[in-house]
């Protein structure tokens, strides 16, 4: 018989918490809610990155530090962590999603990951939460299928492989000893977006996003605040190494019911929607897709191509075991999260 | 013409599990019934079960059959007293309620055809193992446990009275329960006699032409007639009878394709089937266990055996493991002039091929959970799978026009439906005639996503019984 799950116990925080790509959508966002609360020193790639983030580069303000450096040299990575004092967690959530050269995707995730767990190895980190992706399994072979929380890799593209393989050297890493565990977050949501972002909020502003075939297909996003959430819930409670989660919103949404939220919630901020009118034959994806991976293979990668194939897949996961586990709960969903997302492009004075 | 002449109120042709309960109950109800089976009687203890031996005597053309289209799915067909009863793993699932309702049944037939299951299951002692299982059930258990892929063990209609443990059973098949039923009330069993079509006056059939395994050819006349020859000669032998309407064009299988794990300790049973199935992605997909003994073992290796060859020697710590998809896609069966044996073709969906190798996948790494040292997935090309890491090899390199795309659970080739396009009314009368009926699986509308026995003999009682009361 199996016993009922514990109700999950959560350890207290460390003395130090090292935060890699602190710069980025997610990093900023881990940084909003650790500032204040705990010691942190955060990782950044240039000190226009270290302003961004409101630290100055190796001034601390809130109890952060940002650090300037690069997970891609295992020397960059020095000063991270011989500044660490007392007991020490790491969040790697430095990541190339869409680079300017195929190369990153494996330089900076699967080596730039190999080199921050030999780093927190080494140090002697007291647990590690490496942030992964849906990438390395791909897509469902079915619009009902849903990914359970263990699948077999099955990676998309370039930076599918890339996250497989920081994957793995996390496993080799906790093989060698390393208290290690992984979230994969789908497609995110929500403050702190790059620029990039607003082109989705133009697109549906007016009418052009395009939906593909007719718009069944389904997709597991996460509002940036629940990943927050799934994060610090995967570093603070006490599992096994090795373990990996999905952390998303609680269902997957139908793409057509995506666009048409995040209509409903631009109107609800005040904007004028025009009827969405951009319906595209699956073929358009499959046409796109194939454009986007022989791209890929001549080593250049096209960030619209890549969206535009992905548009036509159903990639849907299942959180149940991150709820038994880890006591995840995620409290936002697509139309609040969306609200939030432009009120803070407004904020930032983007253009919508 | 010489040779055999024949006379009976109600011909059966065929008797596997749609063709002996049809016999037992026609002849129960005191109709002179005469039993046409193309196959040879064989006890059971004759042959050991999945066995090269058995593959002789008691499939259809040894064993394996290719059904034309890119890529080829072989598939088997039993050809003996009992037909696939006797060869099959004896597994049992009712047929789900979602799948009725696709068929159209409403709450009193539903309530009917389970009523009936009742009653079969209790004909055929239909139970899970009361003692130990073979370690290839318990494998892949401890596998699906270990993901929290929700299994379960599937019953089976088997005798424990010899002894309570998977191996100690007895097969309650057609040849131990209803042939003997029917030949106890009068019916007449002719092993090695073959329906080759029926002779219609107008709407009517009045005489089927038939020959014998020994080379006579012969005639039987009859007032009724009820076809269960099984999904691909039912509709075959129609054809050939000049019914050719809406018959054999919608072949509904369960592809599957298979893997052979490999663990540390001593596994193999070669003469029986692992009970337990994954069923966390049904209907869509399911895991099972195939019959594993070495030569089959060696059949699951061959498409790569230059790499995976060396490792039959190493068979007793080897078992098979099979991935099984509902199909989007349809064949057909197609008798020509002058062939024995019709022309089956069947094609994949795109969806299909791509639901086979995430099927194969997830299967291996449920093995690899359950402690597999190695697997070796049967297509050309295929890598052999030690980490997770191979896992993504595997899907990046499997195609279903590489792998060795098999089926069991042939349907659906006379289907049966209220609507006048379907060629076969709800009880399986044949629209074009007056008497002439197909009472097996060929009549299911569509495979029923899990092992279809229960279906095809639920649905050949109720059937048969409404026959019954209609000539009383």
């Amino acid at each position: 018989m199996t016993p009922a799950a514990p109700s999950t116990s959560r350890v207290r925080p460390p003395d130090t918490t090292i935060v890699t790509g602190a710069g980025g959508w997610l990093g900023r966002a881990l940084l909003d809610h650790l500032s204040n609360e705990r010691s942190v020193r955060a990782l950044v790639t240039t000190a226009a990155d270290a302003a961004a983030i409101g630290t100055p580069a190796e001034v601390s303000a809130n109890g952060v530090t940002a650090i300037v450096g690069d997970v891609r040299r295992p020397d960059g990575l020095a000063e991270l962590f011989d500044g660490a004092t007392g007991e020490v967690d790491v969040i790697h959530a430095a990541g190339v999603i869409h680079p300017g050269r195929v190369d990153e995707f494996e330089e900076v995730n699967a080596r730039g990951t190999a080199n921050v767990m030999a780093a927190a190895l080494a140090h002697g980190a007291r647990r590690v939460v490496h942030v992964s992706s849906n990438s390395p399994f791909g897509t469902n072979t079915d619009r009902l299928d849903t990914f359970r929380n263990d699948e077999p890799y099955h990676p998309y593209a370039g930076y599918g492989r890339s996250k497989m393989r920081a994957e793995l050297a996390v496993h080799d890493a906790v093989r060698g000893g390393l208290n290690a565990v992984i979230v994969r977050p789908p497609w995110f949501y929500g403050p702190f977006q790059p620029p990039r972002q607003t082109t989705f909020f133009k697109l549906v502003r007016t009418g052009r996003f395009p939906v593909i075939g007719d718009g069944r297909q389904r997709r597991s996003m996460v509002y940036v605040g629940n990943l927050v959430q799934g994060v610090l819930a995967a570093e603070l409670t006490a599992t096994a190494p090795g373990r990996a989660w999905w952390i998303a919103d609680a269902e997957p949404y139908e793409v057509a019911e995506i666009v048409a939220t995040v209509g409903r919630a631009l109107v609800a901020e005040g904007f004028d929607v025009a009827p969405n009118r951009v319906r595209l034959p699956a073929i358009a994806a499959r046409l796109a897709e194939r454009a986007d991976l022989a791209l890929q293979r001549t080593g250049r990668y096209v960030q619209q191509l890549h969206v535009l194939g992905e548009m036509g897949t159903t990639i849907a996961c299942d959180i149940s075991v991150a709820r038994d586990e880890l006591g995840y709960d995620p409290q936002v969903a697509l139309e609040e999260g969306m609200r939030r997302s432009i009120r803070w492009c407004l904020d930032q004075g983007l253009e919508l | 013409m010489t040779g055999v002449r024949l006379q009976a109120d109600v011909l059966v042709v065929g008797s596997g599990a749609g063709g002996a309960p049809t016999a037992a109950l026609a002849a129960e109800g005191g109709h002179d019934v005469v039993v046409l089976e193309e196959g040879p009687m064989v006890r059971q203890g004759e042959v050991v079960p999945f066995s090269l031996a058995q593959m002789d005597r008691q499939y259809r053309a040894g064993g394996v059959t290719p059904a034309l289209g890119l890529p080829t799915i072989t598939y088997t067909e039993g050809c003996c007293a009992g037909g696939g009863t006797e060869i099959n793993s004896g597994l049992y699932r009712r047929p789900p309620e979602e799948v009725l309702a696709r068929w159209g049944l409403d709450g009193d037939d539903v309530a009917e055809l389970y009523a009936i299951c009742d009653e079969v299951e209790k004909e055929l002692s239909v139970q899970t193992v009361p003692g130990a299982q073979i370690p290839g059930s318990e494998l892949l258990r401890r596998g699906a446990a270990a993901l929290g892929w929700q299994h379960d063990e599937s019953p089976r209609w088997m005798d424990y009275s010899a002894g309570p443990d998977a191996r100690q059973g007895r097969r309650r098949s057609m040849t131990e329960t209803y042939l003997p039923r029917a030949t106890a009330a009068g019916a007449r069993l002719l092993t090695g006699h073959r329906v080759d079509r029926l002779i219609l006056d107008g709407r009517r059939a009045v005489r089927a032409e038939l020959s014998t395994a020994d080379g006579q050819r012969g005639t039987i006349d009859f007032r009724d007639v009820f076809v269960c020859g099984g999904a691909i000669q039912t509709p075959a032998m129609l054809q050939r009878s000049g019914l050719r309407r809406a018959i054999g064009r919608s072949l509904a299988v369960h592809p599957t394709v298979k893997l052979t794990a490999r663990f540390t300790d001593a596994v193999n049973v070669p003469d029986d089937v692992p009970v337990h199935q994954v069923k966390e992605f049904a209907p869509d997909l399911s895991f099972g266990g195939s019959a594993s003994n070495p030569g089959l073992v060696a059949l699951a290796l061959s498409d790569s055996w230059g790499r995976f060859g060396e490792a039959v020697t190493d068979w007793r710590r080897m078992a098979v493991y099979y991935a099984a998809i509902t199909s989007q896609g349809r064949g057909r069966v197609l008798a020509l002039p002058g062939l024995r044996d019709p022309l089956v073709t069947y094609r994949l969906t795109r969806r299909d091929k791509e639901l086979l190798g995430q099927g194969l996948a997830r299967l291996a790494l449920l093995l690899l959970e359950a402690g597999a040292t190695a697997v070796y997935p049967a297509y050309r090309g295929a890598p052999i799978v030690r980490t997770p890491a191979d896992l993504a090899t595997l899907r990046a390199t499997f195609s279903a026009g590489r792998a060795s795309v098999m089926t069991v659970h042939l349907c659906s080739t006379v289907p049966f439906g209220a609507g006048h396009d379907a060629p076969a009314d709800t009880l399986g009368l044949l629209r074009a005639t007056t008497n002439v009926r197909v009472n097996d699986a060929s009549l299911l509308p569509d495979a029923p996503g899990v092992n279809p026995q229960a279906s095809v003999m639920a649905v050949a009682i109720r059937n048969v019984r409404r026959y019954l009361e209609s000539v009383r």
